[in-house]
């Protein structure tokens, strides 16, 4: 986004006014005419050019509003207006900072996108605030329409902004630069120097000189005018159009794509389908038919643990060994699966993301059957001796249904009378369990969470709780059945993960990053020479640079250094601007001395200057092929310092 | 591989030594706003002396053209450092050629090779402090790499080290580079307070990463963030020391007293402040969106989203956000300078915030700091 765009710059638009209306308030900040009024629609729309065709498409798509005729610019004017507030820099530096605010409380509350269980955490502990906060979809941040209506208002400023911008480039690149200003010595960079060489050899020594350090050359009557670092425009503009391009491949994903997760018991395996996955969250234009047909088998899973050390019990590897296919019924195929070392299979990733024990219960009831005997994965609550805990649910028993609920202890230790688990890796595992029997509620018709047992239709059963080694038994009371604690399981989570956004993503984010180097490493920059006779016979050369993308400075050694090869090639002696020039140059020639040392002059004394200008300029006929090169932006982030130096040294 | 326990020992003991080195070179810096001599530099010989009104055939150095510097870009520093130290008042802003140098506005003057060293004797040793410190502290880390066998910066301990290295180092180019070498106490000020604290209160003892930080990306995507940290941190010091040379410049021009007139006469012109810490950003914003499309690369790999608005991923956005609006603000017409600043400084907080805040209260997938 840049100021040229966003208000016009303000020296052209005084210019334009001074033309149109032959005179000119010099005393409007350049600043208020960014932001100016829609009064001022006449004139900026005329030169931001492509932008005017993207507001007329705008109205024209809008057509009740056409019919409107609220003030003196109708809606079309106010469209307009509102359009340039939109893509002005003021308004995107609003939406930056908008933005950046709104994405706080998405850091701060818990997000139902990331972790439902803390959302359902807050709303268990502050049950009158987090309705409210649900209701501005303050749990679903990233995904709410006050968000996307800022990161959407931020894109359509950026496009407004940059598509036109990119359209004037394209132009830019097929025109010559523009001619040199008349009065170089007022440039923030200009030197002149006398040589005996005649003018017109001068400067096409100078011209060969500058051609031969890739600048673009256009030459007139006098005078030679150079252009180089185009690419920082490139740059920028690469880097703009590339986030939006990082945008769409986001909103592609979003429609296209899904994510999964599904927990895997050490022997089991399921294969890609919504029935089959735990958590299934599909794009918008996804449907259970386009998953692709993979299977995926767990055989065994390895974690290591570092066991001495103030860092004992911080887990150091952890591999799954899985078998899997592509298709269903087709050849298998083994994978290591690790952390971060995912499997990929048919574009869709395949992740280990946690692990867990899953103990192995026998259950048989009051007949002798055995009603249930399978591994439960048990969820970890701690990370450093992975204490998990899980229910067990038999349904199948009779007389009463049977439940339980309890911890899986990897190392069991008893810790002043309370039994805890000191190390992560399986080394002393107890389960330690509470019975329950009576009715499940599982026919209530409500889904029930497999890790949480409905105890209000169940009574407790008088167990001693007594933690149960692998092959130790529990013997109900009232000869309600037994349970087996027969071993244990390891299980993992796996997160299934399919984004057709990713390539475009990661291909847009590097044309940004490309972009913005680009655009910080090239300055785009003019020379202006001219060389005409001097008084004492031999040739006055002016020498001028002018740079608007070179705000971290070295514009001016660059300068020096060219300056000081030219006049080396032209064997001249060189002098300071200004002064000398004008003892060289007739009094009557009308160059004011510059005030200082040729830099620009403090904004105080620069306004008069754009003033006289202006009134010069509206009385002075410019033939179109002569406009100056204050007309031409030359790109982003320009001081309104050079711009003023150039409208100065534009005078006549 | 285990942990070698006689080279982390080895590492702990050179990080000790890197602050008590820095905390010597602050003093000296110190010591130089105190007592060191201002010179006026000694005028450059003029080597472009001939003006065309004299008449002077050819009067311009056969060798001109080669005398200019190899990199140029410290020449306005040069002139504005020497115009402001002539120049208690201050207000000159940009005005190469005020004072010391010979007027040679449209060709800078040509510095003296020698000029680069600092003339004041403080100085010098203040300099060669710090980059005895900045030894000591590369060794350090290098020393804590060899003794874990991976990259040193898995936790928050090995981060600050890396960061606040990061960030001397940044000092010390740029005090070459451009003469900033007044900016030695400022940067070392924080850089001392936060290597402190990183040994006293967070230090964790060198030893293996979870498998989540076993990967390669570990050395990409931190080292990108590490630099660019340190980069935004020069930036900050920077910026702050812009603020209040400002400051001071604005009480001066007004005709009203100030403060702290006697280190602000030592500093150079705001606009010179200005353009060192735009210059830092311009490195650091790059080197931060690396560093947060390799995370986003990594995060992919390791957990199957690129970006899935982890706490950790939220602020880096935030900072990412705001920095890209001071570069935006720098180039909009009424923003400039102080309220760019400031919004340089908000950015600051935020990477700031992201760094110890998040760390410390938010958890999320990036709880790798070791503060648990």
């Amino acid at each position: 986004m840049t100021q040229d765009l966003a208000g016009g710059d303000p020296v052209t638009e005084l210019k334009e006014r001074a033309r149109t209306e032959g005179t000119v308030s010099a005393s409007v900040p350049s600043s208020s005419v960014a932001v100016a009024g829609p009064g001022d629609i006449r004139l900026g729309a005329r030169e931001t050019g492509a932008g005017e065709s993207a507001e007329r498409e705008l109205a024209a798509r809008v057509p009740a509003a056409t019919a409107g005729t609220g003030g003196r610019l109708g809606a079309v004017g106010w469209l307009r207006w509102g359009w340039r507030q939109l893509t002005s820099m003021r308004t995107a530096l609003v939406l930056l900072f908008l933005l950046a605010l709104a994405s706080i409380p998405g850091s701060v509350l818990p997000q139902t996108g990331i972790d439902p269980a803390a959302v359902s955490q807050y709303y268990a502990s502050h049950p009158g605030l987090a309705p409210v906060l649900a209701r501005l979809s303050l749990f679903d941040v990233f995904g709410a329409p006050w968000f996307a209506a800022i990161y959407l208002l931020l894109f359509t400023s950026l496009a407004g902004c940059v598509v036109p911008r990119a359209f004037r480039m394209a132009r830019s690149v097929r025109q010559p630069p523009p001619s040199a200003p008349r009065r170089l010595g007022r440039l923030p960079q200009a030197a002149s120097f006398g040589t005996a060489a005649d003018p017109e050899p001068a400067l096409e020594s100078a011209a060969r000189l500058l051609a031969r350090k890739r600048f673009r050359l256009r030459t007139g009557d006098g005078w030679v005018s150079a252009e180089k670092g185009y690419l920082h425009e490139v740059g920028n503009l690469l880097f703009h159009l590339a986030l939006l391009g990082l945008l769409g491949s986001v909103a592609l994903g979003g429609l296209f794509g899904y994510k999964a997760n599904r927990l895997l018991v050490a022997g089991q395996g399921f294969a890609n389908t919504p029935t089959a996955l735990d958590v299934f969250r599909p794009g918008r234009l996804v449907s259970p038919a386009d998953l692709q047909p993979f299977s995926v088998r767990l055989e065994r899973f390895t974690a290591s643990y570092i066991t001495s050390g103030v860092q004992r019990g911080q887990p150091s590897w952890f591999s799954a060994a899985i078998q899997y296919s592509a298709s269903y019924g087709g050849p298998e195929h083994s994978y290591d699966l690790r952390v971060n070392h995912p499997l990929i299979v048919d574009g869709v990733q395949v992740f280990l993301i946690g692990h867990g024990y899953a103990p192995v219960f026998k259950v048989t009831d009051r007949t002798g059957r055995v009603v249930f005997d399978q591994p439960v994965p048990f969820i970890p609550i701690e990370q450093s001796g992975l204490t998990s805990a899980g229910v067990i649910k038999v349904p199948d028993a009779s007389p009463e249904q049977l439940g339980f609920a309890g911890v899986f202890l990897p190392t069991a230790v008893d810790v002043s009378g309370r039994l805890a688990s000191a190390f992560p890796a399986a080394l002393f595992p107890r389960v330690s369990l509470v019975s329950y029997a009576g009715n499940l509620g599982l026919d209530s018709g409500q889904a029930q969470s497999v890790y949480s047992l409905d105890t209000s239709a169940m009574h407790r059963l008088a167990v001693p709780p007594v933690p149960l080694a692998p092959g130790q038994s529990i013997t109900l009371p009232n000869g309600l059945g037994k349970l087996t604690f027969t071993g244990y399981q390891q299980w993992i989570s796996l997160a299934i993960t399919y984004d057709p956004g990713q390539t475009p993503a990661l291909i847009s984010a590097l044309a940004a990053l490309a972009g913005l180097i680009l655009s910080f490493l090239v300055r785009r920059r003019r020379m202006f020479v001219r060389a005409y006779p001097g008084h004492d016979g031999r040739t006055v050369v002016e020498v001028a640079g002018l740079t608007r993308s070179d705000a971290a400075g070295g514009f001016e050694t660059e300068f020096a250094e060219l300056a000081s090869e030219i006049v080396h090639v032209l064997d001249g002696s060189a002098v300071v601007a200004g002064q000398p020039a004008t003892t060289s140059r007739s009094a009557g020639d009308g160059l004011p001395a510059p005030a200082g040392d040729g830099r620009p002059a403090p904004a105080g004394d620069r306004r008069p200057a754009v003033e006289q200008l202006a009134a010069e300029r509206s009385a002075a006929e410019q033939p179109a092929a002569e406009q100056s090169a204050a007309e031409q932006p030359l790109g982003a982030g320009q001081p309104a310092a050079d711009e003023a130096a150039l409208a100065q040294a534009e005078g006549e | 591989m285990p942990v070698n326990s006689g080279v982390a020992q080895a590492s702990n003991a050179l990080l000790v030594l890197t602050i008590v080195v820095y905390a010597l070179a602050m003093l000296a810096y110190a010591g130089d706003f105190a007592f060191g001599k201002r010179k006026t530099p000694a005028p450059v010989p003029a080597r472009l002396p001939e003006l065309v009104g004299a008449g002077a055939p050819a009067g311009f150095d056969a060798d001109a053209g080669h005398t200019f510097p190899a990199d140029p870009s410290d020449l306005s520093e040069l002139a504005d450092l020497s115009g402001r130290a002539a120049d208690p008042a201050g207000a000159a802003g940009p005005s190469a050629g005020a004072a010391g140098l010979p007027a040679l506005p449209g060709l800078p003057a040509l510095p003296d090779r020698r000029s680069r060293w600092p003339a004041s004797a403080w100085l010098r040793y203040a300099f060669l402090l710090t980059c005895a410190g900045l030894a000591a502290q590369a060794g350090a880390i290098l020393t804590r790499g060899l003794a874990e066998h991976r990259v040193p910066w898995g936790n928050m301990f090995e981060f600050i080290a890396a960061i606040t290295c990061v960030a001397v180092l940044m000092l010390t180019v740029a005090a070459v580079r451009f003469r900033a070498y007044y900016m030695g106490l400022f940067v070392l000020l924080p850089v001392v307070l936060a290597l402190a604290v990183d040994v006293v209160v967070i230090y964790t003892p060198a030893g293996e990463v979870v498998p989540a930080l076993q990967s390669y990306w570990l050395a990409i995507h931190v080292t990108g963030m590490l630099v660019s940290i340190g980069m935004f941190i020069f930036g900050a010091v920077v910026t702050v020391l812009f603020l209040l040379v400002a400051r001071h410049e604005r009480r001066v021009a007004a005709g009203l007293e100030s403060r702290s007139a006697g280190i602000m006469v030592q500093l150079p012109g705001s606009s010179v402040l200005d353009r060192l810490s735009y210059r830092a950003i311009l490195f650091a914003f790059p080197a931060w969106t690396f560093a947060v499309i390799a995370g986003a690369i990594w995060a992919d790999h390791a957990w199957g989203r690129y970006w899935g608005w982890d706490p950790k991923e939220t602020w880096s956005f935030i900072t990412w956000l705001v920095y890209a609006a001071f570069l935006h603000a720098r180039a909009t017409a009424g923003w400039r300078g102080r309220r760019a600043a400031y919004i340089q400084l908000t950015g600051f907080a935020c990477l700031i915030f992201n760094l110890v805040g998040v760390n410390l209260w938010i958890s999320g997938l990036h709880s790798y700091a070791g503060l648990g």
